[in-house]
């Protein structure tokens, strides 16, 4: 089936291309000077005094002159948290939600939209995408990096498809690791704590004099996991143990001063319970691999780049129905194939073009009935203008063609053919825009424009669950989905506060969001032109958001340091869904996060001790869990409660540091989700540096 | 580096920033001298050279070796191996950029008028903010060239 590209879409192509077109013509006044040299993380904050991304426009930063919301976390600050997981980190960071039913099953969302098996949020590694392609979710226990090779986490809010494509449209979490050959970390830690938990990691560099680099990384954890609380019958007896297990191995060689490669390995397991499918609980286990290798040259046509990457995931997901054990499993892929060359042309602007390929599969006979796929090929263009020396604009455009694919045997009765799927091509473009101005030395004004792109994932096109496999009717997928657009406003202002050293960000945001998904599990009953009653992945309305933030942070240098922040996030779906008496589908983003968020922190460091403590309340929302027979939707309301984290670390000798953290030490169980509430930690740790 | 009271035109904190820069420089001076500039017959301008040479201290690091710092007249540049030049108050000037170009050294300064009409390489401001500010025909006609993610990150003009 051929997908008719909109006259609405045919508009923003037609922008696409006047853009390019005007790009281009600037682009021939000017000769790129030849640049030289890798970004050194390190020693570019020594040197500005604040932490340095790429991750918001592709060429090095500062934090405060990037044109976005961006916020970093530090090695200092997930050493402080006490935290044994990334999620853990990330819930004290304003604006974005964690939502856990169990030790290692965890949601994030930025700005609300959170639900189980989040799709809307894009989490990189070192820039290499790490979601499962099945759902678009995250599986944190399988991201193959130990915390104590983090350099710092950012966390970009809103859309960023321009730079980073498809799925990046409620906002990206880049996982920043210490750079193998300018940076030399070796750490080994232990923990051991509640509840039944043991974990710990090892992390090793070594140097070829200054023009070679390795660290690998190992670490892992298991542990009870939390108890079962409101889960009955069959959701309660598929529950299985916690643990992961991962691996990583990253290397950098610079062959000459101009040209320097790459080349990144990965394995690991894990086993979690959680929601699977959303609504359902049940337990996954998952193998995973990949690697990654590339090459930077300095060119007198600018900074080069090319990667080539490949990841897989066995996975197996382990449910009860009827007291019946069941076992799914599937194998996803991926590859990327990445290209950019990044240029500064005379003294005012920067030009990053960019090419990606990208094909990602599902196999699976009990999900799919065979193998559901897409090849996405782009381009992008990244313009970053000095107009004045306290005015920047930058503006990124980029177009995605995708082409569906499968192969297999489809459902019978549902009306869908094989050359449905294999004549489904879609072309979107996205932009992300931004002016930064620096009024004054203390005042900084933000202001972005962004049109992201959330495909359907692999499962919402190709899912072919038969009657009587997970409940009575089919769960199936569509290739007639149309991507959900997702546009967003932004105004940000900061000012710092060098009276008391602190610095004040500001942000508000309208963000609107067409043609919702709602997948298989969470859409209204269709009928089959063969009249066959089934539920089936389908576009259901649209979503508008409205929000603001404001915190404040701060340190002395006697070594106290503080942070205090709120966010508010109101949503409003103007959807098909949820219209009747009874709820139909967990796709209700008016409910699913907590509109009103307040976060604070408090720590000191004096000689060899560091304290730290850290508090979260948020408002109720609702989540939605299928009773015993899959047959109805049970509305669960999270009531709003208040989370305290402490951590005290103690230095025993310069190489060797003890830490005792609680993470969530005012209450024993705090229902967090439909599912398990989550359990009050403690954790004991000690951390050698060598 | 000598803790000092800060010198008119560069304070402590700016010189830490210039220590920092050396780092950046391609390829990075491995050793040699720090010239600090004064105008000739101007006592204002020798005042703050001695304040900058006296933060300075011992010198820089860079490149594995160490750039010594050395008071010098603008009236007598020619002679000598320095791979920076730091002009103090009213130093900046044909002098120091010819010294500059001969040398192929790096002219650094507190001065932002000094760099924006091309008499100096380099600014350095450290409050409230970092600010490094580039002058790139200046740079260009001394033959300085930077690491390119530096060279993305400053203000060149």
């Amino acid at each position: 089936m051929q997908h008719c590209v909109s006259s609405k879409r045919m508009a923003a192509i037609r922008f696409t291309s006047a853009a390019l077109c005007a790009i281009g013509a600037y682009v021939v006044l000017g000769a790129p000077i030849a640049l030289a040299q890798p970004v050194d993380y390190g020693a570019l904050e020594q040197l500005f005094g604040e932490p340095v991304t790429t991750s918001v426009t592709g060429k090095p930063q500062r934090v405060t002159d990037a044109p976005a919301n961006i916020e970093i976390i530090t090695q200092d600050d997930i050493r402080r948290s006490g935290a044994t997981s990334i999620p853990q980190v990330l819930q004290f960071v304003t604006g974005v939600d964690v939502r856990q039913d169990g030790i290692a099953s965890v949601d994030v969302g930025i700005r609300g939209y959170n639900q189980a098996s989040n799709p809307h949020l894009m989490v990189l590694v070192n820039g290499r995408q790490v979601y499962m392609v099945d759902y678009g979710r995250i599986v944190w226990s399988a991201i193959p990096v130990q915390l104590d090779e983090i350099r710092q986490i950012e966390v970009i809010k809103g859309p960023s498809s321009a730079l980073y494509g498809f799925n990046a449209v409620g906002g990206v979490i880049n996982i920043i690791t210490y750079d193998p050959l300018n940076d030399k970390v070796d750490t080994a830690t232990f923990r051991a704590g509640t509840p039944g938990y043991l974990g710990g990691s090892a992390v090793a560099t070594a140097h070829i004099g200054d023009t070679a680099g390795v660290r690998l990384s190992a670490g892992g954890f298991s542990a009870r996991d939390f108890a079962a609380g409101p889960l009955q019958g069959d959701d309660r007896a598929a529950r299985l143990s916690p643990y992961a297990d991962n691996f990583n191995a990253d290397s950098r060689w610079r062959i000459t001063p101009e040209i320097e490669t790459f080349a990144e390995v990965s394995l690991g397991q894990t086993q979690l319970s959680g929601q699977a499918p959303p609504g359902v609980f049940g337990s996954e286990r998952l193998l995973s691999n990949s690697v990654r290798m590339g090459i930077n040259a300095d060119t007198r046509l600018g900074w080069l780049s090319l990667s080539a990457y490949r990841s897989d995931a066995r996975d197996n997901i382990y449910n009860v129905n009827g007291g019946v054990p069941i076992q799914v499993g599937d194998y996803q892929s991926t590859y990327v194939v990445q290209a950019s060359d990044l240029m500064k042309l005379g003294t005012d602007h920067t030009l990053r073009l960019g090419l990606e390929y990208r094909a990602d599969a599902d196999d699976s006979g009990d999900l799919a009935g065979g193998t559901i796929g897409s090849m996405i090929y782009a381009a992008s263009l990244m313009w970053d203008w000095q107009v004045t020396p306290s005015i920047t604009l930058t503006n990124a455009v980029r177009t995605d063609v995708m082409q569906l694919h499968y192969s297999g045997t489809l459902l019978q009765g549902t009306g869908i053919s094989n050359a449905d799927y294999n004549h489904t091509t879609l072309v979107e473009p996205s932009f992300n825009s931004g002016a930064v101005w620096r009024a004054t030395a203390q005042d900084t004004f933000r202001l972005t424009l962004a049109r992201g792109v959330q495909l359907p994932t692999l499962l919402q096109y190709g899912l072919q669950v038969r009657p009587g496999f997970y409940a009575p009717l089919a769960f199936i997928g569509s290739p007639d989905l149309s991507p959900s657009i997702v546009w967003n406003a932004e105004l940000d202002y900061d000012r710092a506060l060098p009276v008391i050293a602190s610095s004040l960000r500001t942000a508000l945001f309208l963000q609107r969001t067409d043609d919702v998904i709602a997948w298989p599990f969470g859409a209204p009953l269709s009928i089959a032109p063969t009249g066959m009653p089934l539920f089936r992945s389908q576009n259901v309305g649209y979503s508008t958001a409205a929000g603001a933030e404001i915190g404040l942070k701060g340190h002395s240098d006697s070594g106290f340091r503080w942070n205090a922040s709120y966010a508010l996030v109101a949503t409003t779906d103007h959807t098909a869904l949820n219209r009747g008496p009874a709820p139909t589908s967990i796709v209700e983003y008016a409910e699913s996060a907590p509109r009103n968020v307040v976060i604070g922190g408090f720590g000191y460091s004096r000689d060899k001790w560091e304290m730290d403590l850290m508090a979260r309340w948020q408002s109720s929302f609702l989540d939605y869990r299928m009773n015993q027979d899959r047959t109805a939707l049970i509305p669960v309301t999270i009531d709003n409660y208040v989370t305290m984290n402490a951590r005290i670390g103690y230095r025993v000798t310069e190489n060797v540091t003890v830490a005792l953290a609680a993470q969530q030490f005012n209450a024993p169980a705090l229902a967090d989700t439909a599912g398990p509430p989550i359990q009050r930690q403690i954790i004991l740790s000690l951390t050698t540096h060598l | 580096m000598a803790q000092t009271a800060d010198a008119a035109s560069l304070s402590a904190k700016d010189v830490q920033v210039l220590g920092r820069v050396m780092a950046f420089l391609q390829p990075p001076p491995g050793g040699g001298s720090i010239a600090v500039v004064f105008a000739h017959d101007n006592a204002a301008s020798r005042h703050d050279a001695e304040a900058i040479v006296a933060l300075l201290g011992d010198g820089l690091r860079s490149g594995g070796g160490m750039l010594r710092p050395m008071l010098r007249d603008s009236a007598s540049l020619e002679p000598g191996d320095f791979s920076v030049l730091v002009a103090a108050e009213g130093a900046s000037g044909d002098a120091v950029m010819a010294a500059s170009r001969a040398h192929h050294a790096l002219c650094v300064t507190g001065d932002l008028a000094a760099v924006q009409a091309g008499a100096c390489t380099m600014a350095i401001r450290s409050e409230p903010r970092v600010e490094v500010v580039i002058s790139h025909a200046a740079a260009a006609a001394a033959g300085i060239e930077f690491v390119a993610a530096f060279r993305l990150m400053v203000r060149e003009i």
